[in-house]
C-alpha cells in the first residue's frame, strides 16, 4: 500500500514552535534565563493577575454573535444566554463598521451578511431587547471609526432604560491603528480622526463609566492577518503605547485610564507557545507600565486580556475536526490565565455559525471550566522548564521587535512607512509556502487529505428578506423622526467637532433624537474637511 | 509560450485580503503575470481593468457571505463586455452548497478556503486557452 509511508515509524519532524523558534528535546533549569519567582497575583503577574484566579471568578464566556437584523441577533443572544453564556459579544456588518447606513444604495448586498446591521438607537433597542444592561457585560466588536457612535447608542439606550451609566460593564474595541492592517482604507477610516475620537472615548469613560473598558487593543486581527506570537505581542504593545501617549498628551494621568486598558488576543494551535505568550505579555506589560510610564496603581500594571481562538487555523475540509482545534486553543487560553474567552464555531471556514455550531463552541469552554479541572489551580504550567523557557524566549523576541518599532519613532510611523504591513505580508506568505511545502502540516488539508468529503454540512443562511426589512426600517425612521431635532443635534455636533471638543456627549444627543450612524459620522467627516459620504453618493443634510 | 496574465480583485466593502495577497505572490512565483487590483472595487472597475489589461484569468475573493450577489454582477459584465475566453475563478469562504450556483453563473472553478495553491496553479495552466 503506497498510503503507508512511515507507518509505525512516523515521528515528529518539525523541530520548531509555530512561530519558528527551535525546540530542544527537553529542558532543564539551566535553560531558564529569568529568575522570576513571583506568585500568581504578584508583580510582574507572569503567573496571573489574581491570586485566586478562577476560584475567585471564572473567565467570562462570550460567543461573538451578530448577523442579519438587530432582531435576529437578539434572538441568538437569548439562545446563548439560555445555554449558559455569561457575557455578550456583538459584531457588526461591514457597512456599520465603515459608518455607512443600511439604506445607502451601494451597500445593499452587504447589509447583515458579516455581522448585524446597526444604524440607529431603535436598532440598539431591538438588539438589546430584554437584556438588563446593568447586569451583563457587553463586548462591542466595532472599528474605532464607528466606535463613538455605537457607544453613544449604548449609552442613550441605558439612559432611556433609567440605568446609571456608571454601572455599565463591558468593552468597546475602539482601536484606531487596527484599521490600517485590517482592510479599511485610510479614506474610509482616517487615522488622525480615529485617534482623536478614540481618545475622546477613553476620556469620557474614564470620567463617567469607570467599569467600562473604553479600548480593547486588537492583537487578534493582527495575528490573523499573518504574524507570529512575538510579533503579536510587539505590534499590539506598540499600538497601546501610541494610545497611551495620546491620552497623556490630553492631560490624563496613567493611573486614571491605565486600569481600563485591555487586549484582545489570539490563541493559536501551538498550546505551549501560546501559554508562554500570555505569560510573557503579562510580565512585559507590568514592567512597561511601571518603568516607562511610572504607573503605581496595581490595576494599571495588570495585563487583562480576552481571547478569540484562531479563526485562521480552521479549515473547511472535514469541518468537525475544527471542534478539536478550537478545544486545544481554548485550553491554551485558560492555561494562560484568560479573562474572557470566545471559541470559534467549527463551521466558520464555511459561513457564519449556526445555532448548533455556536452551542458547541460554548460547550467547549463549559467542558473546560466544569469537567476538566484545568482552572482549579492558578498557572498550572508555571515551573515547567519548557514553558518558562518559552516565556523568556517570547519576551526576548518581542522586545527585539519593540525596539525596532521605537527606533522607527513608534507604531504610527512604523505603519506610515509601510514597514508593519510588509512584516505582516511577508509572514503570511512564508506561512503559506510552508503549508505548500508540507513544512507545516494541517490534518485533512495538506496531510491525510481525504478525497471523499461527504455531504456538505448545513450552513447558516442570512435571510435576504429580513435584510431588506432592515433597509426599509431605516428609511421609515428617516420619515417619522423630528427633522428639526435631527438638524439641530447634527449642527451642534459639527461645531463641537470644529472646536476640537470631546464629541461623545454630542453624539449621545444625536443618538437620542434618532440621527443615524451615517449622518453622525458624515457630519464629523465634514468638520474634518472630508466628504460627507465616504462612497461619494449622498449629500449632507446640513447643506 | 505566452505568459499567463491574471487579474485578482475584491469587490464589496469587505477587507479580508490575506488570502488574495498570498495568492498574488504565489502566482507571481509560479511565473504568471499578476495584477492585484485591490479591494473595495466596483464590478465595473474590475471588468474594465480586465479588458484594458487583456488578461487571461479573473480571480475574485470573498470572505463575508457576499459572494453570490457580487459574482452575479461580475459574471454578467464579463459575458456582456469581454470577447475573448477568460477563465473566471472565485475563492474564499464559500459554502460547498453554493459552488454549483456560482458555476451556473459562469464561474469556471471555485477554490474555497483550505484549497491547495498548487491545485489552483495546475487548474489555471490546464484551462487557459490560447
Amino acid at each position: 500500500m503506497k498510503e503507508i509511508k512511515h507507518g509505525y515509524f512516523s515521528k515528529i519532524e518539525d523541530e520548531r514552535t509555530w512561530s519558528g523558534y527551535p525546540v530542544k528535546i527537553f529542558y532543564t533549569e539551566e535553560d531558564l534565563k529569568t529568575k522570576d519567582k513571583s506568585l500568581p497575583g504578584e508583580f510582574p503577574y507572569t503567573r496571573g493577575i489574581y491570586r485566586d484566579m478562577y476560584r475567585g471568578r471564572l473567565w467570562t464566556m462570550r460567543a461573538v454573535c451578530g448577523f442579519g437584523t438587530p432582531k435576529e441577533t437578539n434572538e441568538r443572544f437569548r439562545f446563548l444566554f439560555k445555554e449558559g453564556e455569561t457575557g455578550l459579544d456583538v459584531i457588526f456588518d461591514i457597512p456599520t463598521m465603515t459608518g455607512i447606513d443600511a439604506d445607502h444604495p451601494d451597500v445593499r448586498d452587504e447589509v447583515g451578511v458579516q455581522g448585524t446591521s446597526l444604524c440607529s438607537l431603535p436598532d440598539m433597542e431591538e438588539m438589546m431587547d430584554g437584556i438588563p444592561l446593568d447586569k451583563v457585560s457587553s463586548s462591542l466588536v466595532i472599528t474605532s471609526y464607528a466606535s463613538p457612535v455605537i457607544l453613544a447608542f449604548y449609552i442613550a439606550l441605558a439612559q432611556k432604560m433609567g440605568i446609571d451609566i456608571k454601572n455599565l460593564r463591558g468593552t468597546i474595541q475602539n482601536d484606531p491603528l487596527h484599521h490600517r492592517f485590517c482592510g479599511y482604507p485610510e479614506e474610509f477610516t482616517p487615522t488622525e480622526l480615529c485617534l482623536k475620537t478614540a481618545t475622546d472615548i477613553i476620556e469620557f469613560c474614564t470620567k463617567n463609566m469607570p467599569l467600562f473598558y473604553p479600548q480593547n487593543i486588537n492583537a487578534y486581527d493582527l495575528r490573523e492577518n499573518g504574524l507570529n506570537a512575538a510579533q503579536e505581542i510587539a505590534f499590539s504593545f506598540g499600538m497601546a503605547m501610541a494610545y497611551i501617549d495620546a491620552c497623556l498628551k490630553r492631560g490624563l494621568k496613567i493611573d486614571e485610564f491605565g486600569p481600563r486598558i485591555a487586549f484582545y488576543c489570539s490563541a493559536h494551535i501551538d498550546i505551549f507557545e501560546e501559554v508562554a505568550k500570555f505569560r510573557a505579555m503579562r510580565r512585559m506589560w507590568a514592567k512597561l507600565m511601571k518603568e516607562k510610564y511610572g504607573a503605581k496603581d496595581e490595576r494599571t500594571l495588570k495585563f487583562k486580556f480576552g481571547v478569540h481562538t484562531a479563526g485562521c487555523s480552521l479549515v473547511p475540509q472535514e469541518p468537525l475536526n475544527n471542534i478539536i482545534r478550537v478545544a486545544y486553543e481554548a485550553l491554551a487560553a485558560v492555561l494562560g490565565g484568560v479573562q474572557s474567552l470566545h471559541c470559534c464555531a467549527y463551521d466558520e471556514p464555511l459561513a457564519l455559525p449556526t445555532e448548533e455550531s455556536a452551542r458547541i463552541a460554548l460547550r467547549t469552554q463549559q467542558i473546560l471550566a466544569y469537567e476538566t479541572g484545568v482552572g482549579r489551580c492558578a498557572d498550572p504550567l508555571g515551573g515547567s522548564y519548557y514553558v518558562e523557557y518559552l516565556t523568556d524566549k517570547l519576551e526576548e523576541e518581542a522586545n527585539k521587535i519593540l525596539e525596532e518599532i521605537m527606533r522607527q519613532g513608534g507604531m504610527v510611523n512604523a505603519i506610515k512607512s509601510g514597514w508593519v504591513q510588509k512584516e505582516i505580508d511577508n509572514f503570511a506568505y512564508q506561512y503559506q509556502r510552508e503549508v505548500m511545502e508540507r513544512k507545516r502540516l494541517i490534518v485533512g488539508m495538506n496531510i491525510f487529505r481525504s478525497e471523499a468529503q461527504g455531504k456538505p454540512i448545513p450552513v447558516h443562511r442570512i435571510s435576504k428578506k429580513k435584510r431588506m426589512e432592515q433597509i426599509r426600517k431605516i428609511k421609515n425612521l428617516r420619515k417619522t423622526r423630528s427633522k428639526r431635532d435631527v438638524l439641530d443635534a447634527l449642527s451642534a455636533l459639527k461645531s463641537a467637532a470644529k472646536d476640537e471638543k470631546n464629541l461623545i456627549p454630542y453624539i449621545v444627543d444625536c443618538a437620542k433624537v434618532y440621527c443615524t450612524m451615517g449622518e453622525i459620522m458624515g457630519v464629523i467627516r465634514e468638520a474634518y474637511g472630508m466628504r460627507y459620504d465616504p462612497l461619494g453618493k449622498l449629500q449632507s443634510p446640513l447643506k | 509560450m505566452k505568459r499567463i496574465k491574471i487579474l485578482l480583485a475584491k469587490t464589496s466593502l469587505d477587507g479580508h485580503d490575506r488570502g488574495i495577497k498570498v495568492l498574488s505572490l504565489a502566482f507571481r512565483d509560479a511565473g504568471f503575470e499578476v495584477i492585484y487590483l485591490g479591494k473595495m472595487l466596483k464590478p465595473e472597475e474590475v471588468v474594465q481593468a480586465a479588458i484594458d489589461e487583456d488578461v487571461d484569468v479573473i480571480s475574485l475573493s470573498f470572505l463575508s457571505g457576499e459572494h453570490i450577489e457580487h459574482t452575479r454582477k461580475v459574471a454578467r459584465l464579463i459575458k456582456k463586455k469581454i470577447q475573448k475566453d477568460v477563465l473566471f475563478l472565485v475563492g474564499g469562504v464559500i459554502p460547498p452548497q453554493d459552488i454549483k450556483k456560482l458555476k451556473k453563473m459562469g464561474v469556471h472553478e471555485v477554490f474555497p478556503a483550505g484549497s491547495l495553491i498548487e491545485d489552483i496553479i495546475k487548474f489555471i495552466r490546464e484551462n487557459v486557452k490560447g
